[in-house]
């Protein structure tokens, strides 16, 4: 397929990945609004803003970043992350961008995708946010959220397994493993739940991630920092964890590129097992030291993710013409 | 909205108790200026109409009106839009469609589709002249200068075998009713648009009169991405499976979504010039694995665009040395570049003589009467009767640079006087034409409303073959004559019926 359809879905995959990603972020942080004090829900959105790069929202200078949430008002925040044209991460901004993508590659894209895709952003664009709000803070957000998850089961109802779909499971599961890995980062990092003061539970953390059911059945009820992190950043069936991710790009590159998951390795397929071994390998083994900061794992993995993409970009994309004329 | 139900209003069965100006016709205006498709100046429903009226009467104006929606609903999701360009934006528009469809008799069809075929071979057979000698020229048929001095004629085309001498493959005859005749308004043969608009409201006409369209007996054109496939495949070199692709300028064209659908409904790839690379006289597209050749390129960008090199230099749109590879016999480009010299306004008046010159024939389908503001008599008439002709650019289109007299104000005359003293060969002039009306349902009413057409034609190898059916422009404004998108216009199905 042409080098430049084949970036569109990837980038297509990415975007409704990241949607999505924000719109689950946002419907756990709103559900919480009937029943949590002020000061965790303020961490709970700096959490969220943070697992999504999202700068805080503007305070006087000498209030910091903690009780800048604090003064934030929740339709302020939540409109931030979805409504705000003016903001690329927004989720009405990368369903846009996802649909741009999609327009780009018409010919390739079954017309049931296009549609529900079309749909779901047209009717995005058309709802007031603030009438939105009036049914419930978390109404438009499960809304989203049961649209962008027809557009998944319509993609994988009406897709050929070929590289068109590779690349948007590749564009998919990039985006899922550099923003499951911030939000790994954050929650440990802020949210720390074994830390002093104000915590977010790691049963949390694994509803964000869909994970809390697996987990019970894999482990136990008992919730410790290493084991939860462990679960989220090695269980290769949990289709939100770390390792589940590196599976699938890994996949998706064996289908595009055959050749090159062969020795001599192509360089996405190097990056790629030096991850999912860098995971394996991990000197916490199955769980972290519950002392442990396993900021250098995420740091490792965030930057190792990053050079994965501009790999596949120039692998498969960008590659100069002289290396892609036939033999 | 609610949902459509679907229910046999009994269409099957003409009524011919309907009548211009009574029950849902009742806001139905007839004037005997204008030739009506759906009834005769007594008020009485023509032959092929009865059904439809029939039809249209038993039918709910809640319910039209609930189809209208839903065919509107239906371009909307499925993307069907054109892009308009704006000063600081670019938006994507819905071109408004009408559900009730147009009638054309077996009768009528087979005389335009002779009509069409005799043009395109003798517009082929002018163009393989112009590049090759130009005996027509010399022998006055058209004026040699007329030729040269077009913008549109590419000396780089001088000399130079096209294969099969296929000059224009596809081709797009804009064409009025006036009474009972019809008549050619222009020749579209460089990269004519609209076929994809004619798909799209003959599928949402289907869904919309289902039982109707089926009682009717309406021919098909659900096959055209076939047939273009095919015709422009046999332009190849290369044997039986070329490599093909769809050229398109991109996303910001207003013509984006009819390249996107026909390079999706033929399986081709839909390249942009950033896609291409040419190496050692060949055409290469970028792929994910590498680069791949391509053979046959259906362009849908103007000439000007196709080859920084050979062309206008500060194109980004095409690919540098694409030219180069089309002259050096290893890639074929639909349409050949240089086309355009014979779809100019001004040409245009000399087609009836083209006809006659290369094919011994009368013309089938006559041309609108025209004068040629590069003649001093055209000239003059032309001035001395602003107030009644519409006047055109020759290379003009989209209804932009044109004076419709009538309706224009006396400064605006005077103003556009001036242009023709100062530059006469940059216009013709015609009159004011009565375009026929159909019937359409605007605002909540059955009411006529001004229609043109815009059959397309495919020329192959040895095959020619005349979709039946095409783009059906309307005037949606109250007596508007101008059919243009950009300017008020829809379009609406056109359906030619097998008996």
């Amino acid at each position: 397929m042409l080098a430049r359809m084949a970036a569109n879905f990837y980038w297509l995959g990415r975007y409704a990945e990241r949607t999505e990603n924000t719109a689950r972020l946002l419907e756990y942080q709103l559900t919480r609004l009937v029943d949590t004090d002020a000061d965790e829900l303020a961490l709970g959105w700096r959490v969220v803003y943070r697992a999504l790069s999202q700068s805080p929202p503007q305070a006087p200078a000498d209030v910091d970043e903690a009780e800048a949430f604090l003064i934030a008002d929740a339709y302020t925040l939540t409109g931030g992350l979805v409504e705000d044209t003016t903001n690329p991460a927004s989720m009405i901004s990368c369903w846009g961008m996802a649909r741009e993508n999609a327009r780009e590659i018409r010919p390739r894209l079954p017309l049931p995708v296009w549609v529900c895709l079309n749909q779901g952003f047209l009717w995005l664009q058309e709802t007031e946010f603030a009438d939105a709000w009036g049914e419930g803070p978390g109404a438009l957000v499960s809304q989203a959220i049961d649209r962008l998850r027809l557009l998944a089961g319509v993609v994988d109802a009406n897709m050929a397994r070929d590289d068109a779909w590779r690349f948007l499971e590749l564009g998919r599961y990039v985006e899922r493993l550099q923003q499951q890995v911030l939000l790994l980062d954050m929650w440990d990092r802020i949210a720390r739940p074994d830390g002093d003061g104000l915590v977010l539970s790691w049963a949390d953390l694994l509803r964000v991630c869909g994970a809390f059911e697996p987990y019970r059945r894999d482990r136990s009820l008992t919730l410790r920092r290493g084991s939860v992190l462990g679960f989220l950043m090695r269980n290769p069936e949990v289709s939100r964890s770390v390792r589940y991710a590196t599976d699938r790009i890994g996949s998706a590159l064996r289908g595009i590129d055959p050749a090159g998951g062969r020795p001599p390795l192509a360089p996405p397929h190097r990056m790629v097992l030096r991850m999912a071994a860098a995971l394996e390998l991990d000197p916490g083994g199955g769980e972290p030291s519950p002392d442990g900061a396993p900021a250098e794992v995420f740091e490792s993995l965030t930057r190792d993710s990053r050079t994965l993409h501009g790999l596949i970009q120039a692998s498969y994309v960008d590659y100069p013409v002289t290396a892609g004329l036939p033999s | 909205m609610s949902a459509v139900k679907f229910v046999d209003h009994g269409y099957a069965d003409p009524d011919p108790a309907i009548s211009a100006g009574s029950g849902p016709f009742r806001h139905y205006e007839l004037d005997a200026a204008f030739h009506d498709e759906l009834f005769h100046e007594d008020g009485t429903p023509r032959a092929r109409a009865r059904r439809l009226g029939a039809a249209l009467s038993r039918i709910p104006p809640e319910d039209l009106e609930r189809l209208q929606d839903g065919v509107y609903r239906r371009f909307v999701h499925e993307g069907i839009t054109f892009t308009v360009l704006g000063v600081e934006d670019v938006s994507e528009q819905i071109i408004p469609i009408d559900c009730v469809p147009r009638l054309i008799t077996a009768e009528e069809w087979d005389h335009i589709e002779r009509g069409l075929k005799q043009r395109l071979t003798a517009l082929n057979l002018f163009l393989r002249d112009v590049y090759h000698g130009g005996k027509s020229l010399r022998d006055g048929i058209v004026p040699a200068d007329l030729v040269l001095g077009c913008p549109q004629y590419r000396i780089e085309m001088r000399g130079m075998k096209v294969p099969h001498d296929v000059y224009v493959a596809v081709c797009g005859t804009d064409i009025v009713r006036a009474g009972d005749t019809f008549a050619v308004l222009e020749d579209n043969l460089r990269v004519p648009s609209g076929v994809s608009y004619m798909l799209a409201c003959r599928t949402a006409m289907k869904w919309a009169f289902p039982y109707l369209y089926r009682a009717y007996g309406v021919r098909e054109v659900a096959d055209y991405p076939e047939r273009l496939y095919s015709t422009i495949a046999s332009l190849s070199l290369t044997g039986e499976a070329p490599r093909m692709a769809v050229l398109t300028p991109g996303r910001y064209n207003s013509a984006y979504y009819e390249h996107a659908f026909l390079a999706g409904e033929m399986g081709v790839d839909l390249v942009e010039g950033r896609d291409l690379v040419v190496h050692d006289a060949t055409l290469y597209a970028r792929t994910a694995a590498g680069l791949r050749r391509i053979d046959v390129l259906y362009r849908r960008i103007d000439d000007d665009f196709l080859d920084p090199v050979a062309f206008r230099e500060d194109s980004v749109l095409g690919a540098a040395g694409l030219f180069h590879a089309y002259r050096a016999g290893n890639l074929v480009l639909a349409n050949a570049p240089g086309t355009g010299v014979a779809d100019d306004k001004a040409l245009y008046a000399y087609v009836p003589r083209l006809i006659r010159y290369f094919l011994d024939e009368e013309p089938i389908l006559a041309n609108v009467e025209t004068h040629l503001c590069r003649e001093p008599e055209g000239l003059a008439y032309t001035l001395d009767n602003l107030e009644e002709l519409v006047v055109k650019e020759v290379g003009g289109s989209g209804g932009y640079g044109m004076l419709v007299g009538p309706h224009a104000t006396k400064a605006e005359r005077k103003a556009f006087a001036e242009h023709l003293r100062s530059d006469p060969a940059n216009y013709i002039s015609q009159p004011v034409l009565p375009l026929s009306r159909a019937g359409c349902f605007v605002d909540g009413r059955l009411e006529p409303r001004h229609v043109d057409l815009r059959p397309f034609v495919l020329q192959g190898r040895e095959e020619q073959h005349v979709v039946p059916g095409g783009l059906c422009r309307v005037a949606l404004r109250k007596g508007s004559l101008v059919v243009n998108s950009s300017q008020g216009g829809g379009c609406k199905d056109l359906w030619i019926l097998r008996e």
